[in-house]
């Protein structure tokens, strides 16, 4: 403990004075405040903030330590008591977002680098027991004596179309194999539980295709989170910067572990035709899976065209607005049967009772 | 013992060592050990490790030990801190 051993004084941030202390810390280093923090911890020299770090969902974020104090353990021992303050709240699993050139400090402290976008760029790092590593080996169990040259797409489906209905029949066309990731972070209005059970639904009828919870590493809110968050500036502004960014580190993430444990080689997606995020994620497809030096096997990738119905695209944003709107009748000729039929049941009300009620872009 | 909820014991700083006990999902205690001196000292971290649980009695459990140097004392005290802890009722 050598807080103690250093006079250093721990304890969460709370109360103006000790807030605007950590916002100046964080500001001297380049940081900014995270946002939506679960927890803020302080380390204290007397009445001096020498270092801080926060815990945002399972991410540790805000972690920076004043000048004149680096080397003599503040960092490690504001990670530790992050750490600590997690497991206490029953989390297993933990997240760090720094950037390449740092990257190496966390791992000396038992972190595993998980992704990194270059050598100046940024770093995503995991903590825990169960990593990356014994999710893929289930993965690779779950897939056993399946074909080489796979293809994959991830969906959110919220809820499954036609739309993803036309790109899963295609891509299962085109390959040996079709692996259907979805997304498993419940903030989508339909939740986790009925979209992948209506893509399983829609696709039974499809003999080379495996349906595959996205889990922690496919566009979840510890690998992108800006995926989940309304972005607010403009183009160009820094939300998409940090869109920009997630969005590297989780297709760095497919192509260096997921993609070689499964033997993909082809990455299929849909155009998009309304989300300014999707649209990001999907134009770093191009380049980052494709690019000849990046680490990890090259993918190709294919965007497909959107399904259109009546002049317009089929999308589940779509199907969403005329749910909202009061219109589920005009929402059965955008999605399969096995859909229609799910939107009809009993179950579905008080989902379509929320959407009714909410102006959420998922 | 029981293990009844997750808790850790130590820190990552330098000679400690970071211990994380959570309940296990099969029956049987499983565990994980990292050091930075695995080569010298990795068989005896686990013979410890093992040690330490054979004597707590625990039946089910996750451990996680993230050694950063710690002497033999330290670790069985962290070890033995962590799996009292998580046996706690909450």
């Amino acid at each position: 403990m050598s807080g103690e051993a250093f006079g250093w004084e721990e304890r969460g941030l709370a109360g103006r004075a000790e807030l605007s202390a950590r916002s100046a810390l964080l500001r001297s280093r380049g940081l900014t405040e995270p946002g939506d923090e679960d927890l803020i911890l302080g380390l204290f020299d007397g009445e001096r903030l020498v270092a801080t770090g926060a815990l945002v969902g399972p991410v540790l974020e805000g972690i920076a330590v004043a000048e004149g104090v680096e080397g003599e353990g503040a960092a490690v021992a504001i990670v530790s008591s992050l750490i600590k303050q997690a497991v206490g709240r029953g989390m297993k699993q933990l997240f760090l977002f720094t950037t390449s050139l740092e990257a190496g400090r966390f791992e000396a402290m038992g972190f595993s680098l998980l992704a990194s976008t270059g050598s100046k760029g940024v770093a995503l790092l995991e903590w825990g027991m169960d990593g990356i590593e014994r999710w893929l080996e289930g993965l690779k169990a779950r897939t056993f004596g399946k074909p080489d040259g796979a293809a994959a797409v991830v969906v959110n489906c919220n809820p499954f179309t036609l739309g993803h209905r036309a790109l899963i029949e295609y891509a299962a066309s085109q390959a040996p194999w079709l692996y259907i990731f979805v997304v498993e972070e419940d903030r989508s209005l339909f939740p986790f539980k009925v979209r992948i059970e209506l893509v399983r639904r829609g696709t039974a009828d499809l003999r080379n295709v495996t349906v595959i919870e996205g889990g922690s590493y496919i566009i979840s809110s510890a690998t992108f989170p800006t995926y989940f968050i309304r972005p607010t500036a403009a183009k160009g502004g820094a939300s998409e910067q940090a869109v920009e960014l997630h969005a590297a580190l989780d297709l760095a993430l497919f192509r260096l572990h997921i993609a070689p444990a499964l033997r993909i080689t082809d990455r299929f997606v849909g155009t998009e035709p309304y989300c300014a995020t999707t649209l990001i994620y999907n134009k770093m497809m191009k380049e980052l899976l494709q690019d000849r030096d990046g680490d990890g096997p090259v993918l190709r990738v294919h965007e497909m065209p959107r399904l259109e119905k009546n002049g317009e695209p089929v999308s589940a944003s779509r199907v969403r607005a005329l749910i909202r709107g009061g219109d589920l009748d005009a929402t059965k000729e955008l999605v399969p049967r096995t859909t229609w039929e799910w939107l009809r049941s009993r179950e579905a009300a008080p989902i379509l009772e929320k959407i009714r009620n909410s102006d959420s872009r998922h | 013992m029981e293990i009844r909820k997750s808790a850790t014991a130590g820190t990552l700083e330098s000679s400690d060592v970071l211990v994380t006990v959570a309940p296990g999902s099969g029956p049987g205690v499983e565990f994980k050990v990292e050091s930075i001196v695995i080569k010298q000292f990795g068989k005896r971290i686990r013979s410890v490790t093992e040690e330490v649980i054979a004597a707590t009695g625990i039946k089910n459990a996750a451990i996680h030990v993230q050694d950063r140097g710690a002497l033999e004392c330290t670790l069985r005290a962290r070890l033995e801190t962590a799996i009292a802890r998580a046996a706690e009722s909450a």
